[in-house]
């Protein structure tokens, strides 16, 4: 076949898919018979309230002398992890404030950091295109800096988001701009497998955000530029087990519900999502304006322990706290005492549902808790 | 003269090659994406309405208790109210990193 034919039947199979396309969509428009703010509303639901000083910030962690760009807890004893533009990680004792380790990073330009799951390690990644992974327990350096125990390279762009396999110091998935997402060995240092990328179907831009599955940590979700999530099987790199379309906008932040069957996504296109993962459906849109023309990006989301809070930041400061069955803001952050001054990049719950940390372009992490009067149902 | 012709076609050829690989692997991807989505319209063929996972969803959020919220499920744990036990956030270490 020459050239020429090649590309006649390249640009006929672009259009079959183009129109295969267009038709899921309009037959997920009709199984939308509803939603679930809709839905909750027909069942008697009402929305949850706050009074003025139910959530309260509780705790100012600060120290960091630049901007915080990603934070993350321990599964277990309250510990916080933090990346900021001044080149250092922090791991901090959330209850008593206390800074227990401070690591300037090889590489000032970090984007994301997490903790492992028994809390003995720490890893980071950025513009470098690499992930490093800092040992707690390591003997410092002659300069007084912890030693970098693991490079993890093999990126080709920037490394935007890096999460550890639950139960388990040995697996990390990242994001990066090279469009893929990597599951890595951390023992060899070994890519064990590539999701996306030049040879294989997945993202078409740049991949921001990962988020594991808790109940099944073989499924991840990935948010691109490409304005989809997708989510993949760890055992099934060659192509993702599904494609949420839907986002007008790069997909900043993807996170999975607690109990793993739906997760949420916050976008450039100033709105949140809930998709169900087993049938594809797109369960809820949040989205408020915000007191002006602006349409603020939503920078990250963290979903409440039972997921009926959705937690939300926005680029202009906001940080609403939405009701995820009836579709309401019921709080925003940014109105309470003691709040940030500048935008919320990061947002994370402790372990247990009972604290809130926010980071923010401020140079600060708060801890937020209840400290009203609980009913039980 | 003669040679310099015949190098740069058969530069011209290499390049054609080349050029038709990367439209086949091209061709292959487009048309396995459309296998996938026809795969993916008929299982959407045998999906629920939205209506049967809202019930689930909301069954799902008025189940667990939730430290955050006012009203919840219980039993509650003492240990959520750990955040208001120790010393106000004014004590905390400030100290800068620099």
């Amino acid at each position: 076949m020459s050239v020429a034919e090649l590309k006649e039947k390249h640009a006929a199979a672009t259009e079959k898919v183009n129109n295969l396309r267009e038709q899921l969509r309009q037959r997920r428009q009709q199984l939308l018979d509803t939603d679930v703010a809709e839905y909750a509303s027909s069942q008697g639901r009402s929305p949850v309230t706050f009074g003025p000083t139910d959530l309260v910030c509780c705790r100012t962690l600060q120290g960091h002398t630049g901007k915080v760009y990603s934070l993350d807890w321990t599964p277990e004893r309250n510990r916080i992890v933090s990346a900021s533009q001044d080149g250092r990680l922090i791991v901090w004792n959330a209850l008593t404030s206390q800074k227990t380790h401070a690591i300037k990073l090889p590489c000032a330009w970090v984007m994301t950091c997490a903790f492992s799951p028994t809390g003995q390690s720490v890893s980071c990644g950025g513009l470098d295109s690499m992930c490093s992974i800092f040992n707690l327990n390591s003997p410092t350096d002659k300069d007084g800096n912890l030693p970098v125990s693991k490079t993890l390279s093999g990126h080709k762009g920037y490394v935007s988001c890096c999460q550890y396999v639950p139960d388990e110091d040995i697996h990390i998935i990242t994001s990066s701009g090279d469009q893929t997402c990597v599951l890595w060995d951390i023992t060899t240092g070994l890519r064990t497998s590539v999701f996306g990328g030049e040879f294989q179907s997945g993202h078409t831009a740049d991949v921001l955000c990962v988020s594991i599955n808790g109940s099944n940590s073989r499924m991840f979700v990935s948010g691109s530029c490409d304005a989809t999530a997708r989510l993949w099987d760890t055992r099934v790199a060659s192509r993702a087990v599904r494609t949420f379309h839907g986002h007008e906008g790069d997909v900043n932040t993807v996170k999975f519900f607690p109990d793993g069957n739906r997760f949420g996504t916050g976008s450039d296109d100033g709105t949140c999502r809930l998709f169900d993962i087993r049938t594809g459906h797109q369960l809820q849109r949040y989205y408020q304006q915000h007191g002006d023309n602006d349409v603020p990006h939503v920078t990250s989301i963290a979903f409440s322990i039972s997921g009926r809070l959705l937690f939300a930041g926005y680029l202009n400061g906001d940080c609403y706290v939405w009701d995820t069955l009836l579709a309401r803001v019921v709080l925003n952050l940014r109105s309470l005492q003691n709040s940030h001054v500048n935008r919320i990049s990061c947002l994370g719950l402790s372990a247990d549902g009972s604290a809130l940390c926010t980071g923010s372009w401020d140079t600060n992490l708060k801890i937020w808790a209840f400290g009203g009067y609980r009913r039980v149902t | 003269m003669e040679s310099e012709t015949a190098s740069s076609a058969d530069e011209q050829q290499a390049a054609d090659t080349r050029g038709k690989h990367r439209i086949l692997a091209e061709l292959k991807r487009v048309q396995q994406e459309s296998r996938f989505l026809e795969e993916e319209m008929e299982e959407l063929e045998k999906t629920d309405i939205i209506s049967t996972l809202c019930e689930e969803f909301l069954h799902c959020t008025e189940t667990r208790p939730d430290p955050l919220l006012s009203i919840t499920n219980g039993p509650i744990n003492p240990a959520w109210d750990i955040w208001f036990e120790g010393p106000p956030d004014s004590q905390g270490c400030r100290c800068w990193i620099l």
